[in-house]
């Protein structure tokens, strides 16, 4: 690493240490920061579900970046994929009655043929284009994606019962079921597309493209077929995702476009393409997050502010995230 | 271009005004609004090409400035009692203000991480706007004291729209704008020719940013109430970018025939197809962007029917 790229690395980290002590700060300014034993136990509950959240958060953020680290574009449809994945679970329980965790079974492959589809008749025109194509046309189908679930499932909020037992870790430290289990979920399906990637023939193409997509063609990887692959294996990613948030939270068409960001504030703080680092700047993110709601007051919004704050903090201060790809 | 066919432009530029400045007053209140909404996304899309299409930076959160205006006229006249036309000076000063000081770091950043930074940038203020209640009475919004005001809102918007092309022309085909061009093009090759590419970018920046806040104040007290979703909506972005887009960003009546199209568009089928209208704008929004990024000038110029290489 040169000089000035360890210099950005330990700003970086600075920063990062402010942003954590900063709804500590605030909510000790709040009187919200108690430090008896019911609190602690609170704080450490918060943490743990945070880490929890991170796991999903990363696993759809992983999709985010398999798109811009391939291909440069920016999917701003993301979100809204995750959210069709989230009504794909819903339908299945509540119509089909299938288990939440099984329909992931049946929406991958849907999802996938969704990520194929979208890639042939629309994104393929935006590789190598200038950015707004790319951008223009994920939000104009994201924004096509809002309104037919709206026309077909109304703006009302959704959630499916699943799993509302708690697991008792110690005696001050209770984490929702439903979190665990997305949790464990979303663990092992991360890491099966990272040993994908790492280890198949097709997952390092994947990862030559990514690098140098005109060397991989050369090298006689077929590119388009790359890219078809890619968004597939984006859109099931962002599915999974959007099945493993149903059982958490309610969701109405509308909640894409958050998770949109959230995503992208992830992979810019783990370092774009780079895949365990959206590992790492999902928990971060999560955590952050779930801090923040618990000591700052008027703490659903601040949430928001937490994902963009630190979105454009990391890209001013080291555009290339923890994991560092040296680019502007 | 010669000066004859300048000239001849500015007018064009005249005869339109004059018609519009007494079309109003054969119109019905509807339809005058309709006027002035789309005199305002001509606006918005002008001074968003600015920075994104001349200089090559794609703002994705242009709507943060527009709703800056919004709320420095609507707290101006509801909460201090002041007439509403000096607050759009305060809303046009208040934005270059903010427009400095978010341009300044983040154009640095190039391409993508551009887009995105303006985009948290723009919800990052939305959010602001609902958290800091004591200021803009959060997301409750704000009501103005009500007044017949569709003439005088009219009016402003005019000669907004009237200064806002002169403004997107002369920089157009003003050196100015020639070495925005250039570093739209490459920018290490411009500033190794000497351009202050950093000072160039902010003044280009800042001189998109003021317009919108005003076309938002105007807008504010044209409709009498505001709150943080509507005036800081992601899709008011979108608009401005399809809009140049449709036209051909990067020139300057581009952006002008796109907005007058795309808002009609959008009027009559919200009019017709009152609860599929938005599916059909987000298919054609991908459609635009799939099968015409060039717009209707790339359209024309690759038919012979209008001049390479320049700025129209």
């Amino acid at each position: 690493m040169e000089r000035s790229d360890v210099r950005s690395l330990y700003l970086l980290a600075a920063f990062l240490v402010c942003a954590y002590a900063m709804p500590f700060l605030v909510g000790a300014w709040a009187g919200t920061v108690r430090l008896d034993e019911r609190w602690l136990g609170n704080l450490a509950t918060v943490v743990v579900g945070g880490v929890m959240q991170g796991g999903v958060y990363a696993m759809f953020a992983l999709g985010l970046t398999l798109i811009f680290g391939v291909m440069r574009i920016i999917n701003a449809a993301h979100g809204e994929m995750v959210m069709m994945g989230a009504y794909l679970t819903w339908v299945a329980f509540f119509y089909l009655g299938v288990d939440p965790l099984l329909s992931i079974v049946l929406t991958l492959p849907i999802a996938f043929v969704f990520g194929v589809v979208v890639q042939k008749l629309l994104l393929d025109a935006a590789v190598g284009a200038p950015e707004l194509t790319g951008l223009l046309i994920t939000f104009g189908l994201g924004l096509a994606m809002i309104y037919t679930a709206e026309l077909i499932f109304t703006t009302d909020f959704r959630t499916i019962p699943y799993a509302p037992g708690t697991v008792q870790l110690t005696s001050a430290i209770a984490v929702g079921q439903n979190r665990v289990i997305s949790f464990v979920l979303a663990v092992a399906i991360s890491t099966a597309v990272y040993l994908f990637l790492k280890l198949s023939r097709l997952g390092k193409a994947v990862r030559a493209t990514a690098l140098n997509a005109e060397v991989a063609m050369v090298c006689g990887i077929d590119v388009r077929r790359i890219y078809l692959i890619t968004t597939g294996l984006a859109a099931a990613l962002a599915v999974a995702g959007g099945a493993l948030v149903s059982i958490q939270f309610g969701f109405n068409p509308e909640t894409g476009v958050l998770y949109t960001l959230q995503a992208f504030a992830i992979i810019v703080l783990g370092g774009r393409g780079h895949y365990v680092g959206a590992l790492i700047g999902g928990l971060m993110l999560a955590v952050l997050e779930n801090l923040v709601s618990l000591m700052v007051p008027n703490g659903t919004a601040m949430v928001e502010l937490a994902a963009y704050g630190l979105m454009i903090s990391v890209l001013l201060i080291r555009p290339g995230g923890l994991m560092g790809v040296k680019e502007g | 271009m010669t000066r004859v066919e300048h000239l001849r432009n500015l007018a064009l530029l005249g005869a339109c005004a004059v018609a519009l400045a007494i079309l109003p007053h054969a119109l019905t209140v509807y339809l005058r609004s309709f006027v002035l909404f789309t005199m305002m996304y001509v606006v918005l899309a002008l001074s968003w090409n600015i920075i994104s299409g001349f200089t090559g930076y794609t703002s994705f959160g242009h709507v943060a400035f527009y709703g800056i205006g919004a709320y420095a006229c609507a707290i101006l006249v509801a909460d201090y009692r002041w007439h509403w036309l000096p607050t759009l000076g305060v809303g046009a000063v208040l934005a270059a203000v903010v427009g400095v000081a978010i341009g300044y770091p983040v154009l640095r950043l190039k391409g993508p991480y551009f887009a995105i930074a303006m985009l948290g940038a723009a919800e990052g203020t939305r959010v602001v706007a609902t958290v800091w209640d004591g200021l803009t009475h959060g997301g409750l919004g704000i009501s103005l004291p009500s007044a017949e005001t569709s003439l005088e809102t009219y009016d402003a918007m005019l000669v907004l729209m009237l200064l806002t092309i002169v403004v997107a022309y002369g920089v157009g085909h003003s050196r100015f704008g020639v070495r925005l061009n250039a570093i739209r093009e490459d920018e290490v090759a411009a500033e190794a020719l000497g351009i202050n590419a950093t000072l160039y970018k902010l003044t280009a920046f800042t001189l998109s940013a003021v317009f919108p806040a005003v076309a938002g104040g105007i807008q504010a007290y044209k409709v009498l109430y505001i709150d943080p979703p509507s005036v800081f909506f992601v899709q008011i972005t979108i608009a401005m970018a399809l809009m140049s887009m449709l036209g051909g960003k990067g020139t300057v009546i581009g952006p002008i025939v796109g907005a007058m199209l795309l808002y009609t568009a959008q009027e009559l089928t919200w009019v017709n197809f009152p609860t599929a209208h938005l599916i059909a704008y987000g298919l054609f929004i991908v459609l635009v962007a799939r099968f015409m990024p060039r717009g209707l000038m790339g359209f024309a110029i690759d038919r012979g029917w209008v001049r390479k290489g320049m700025i129209h």
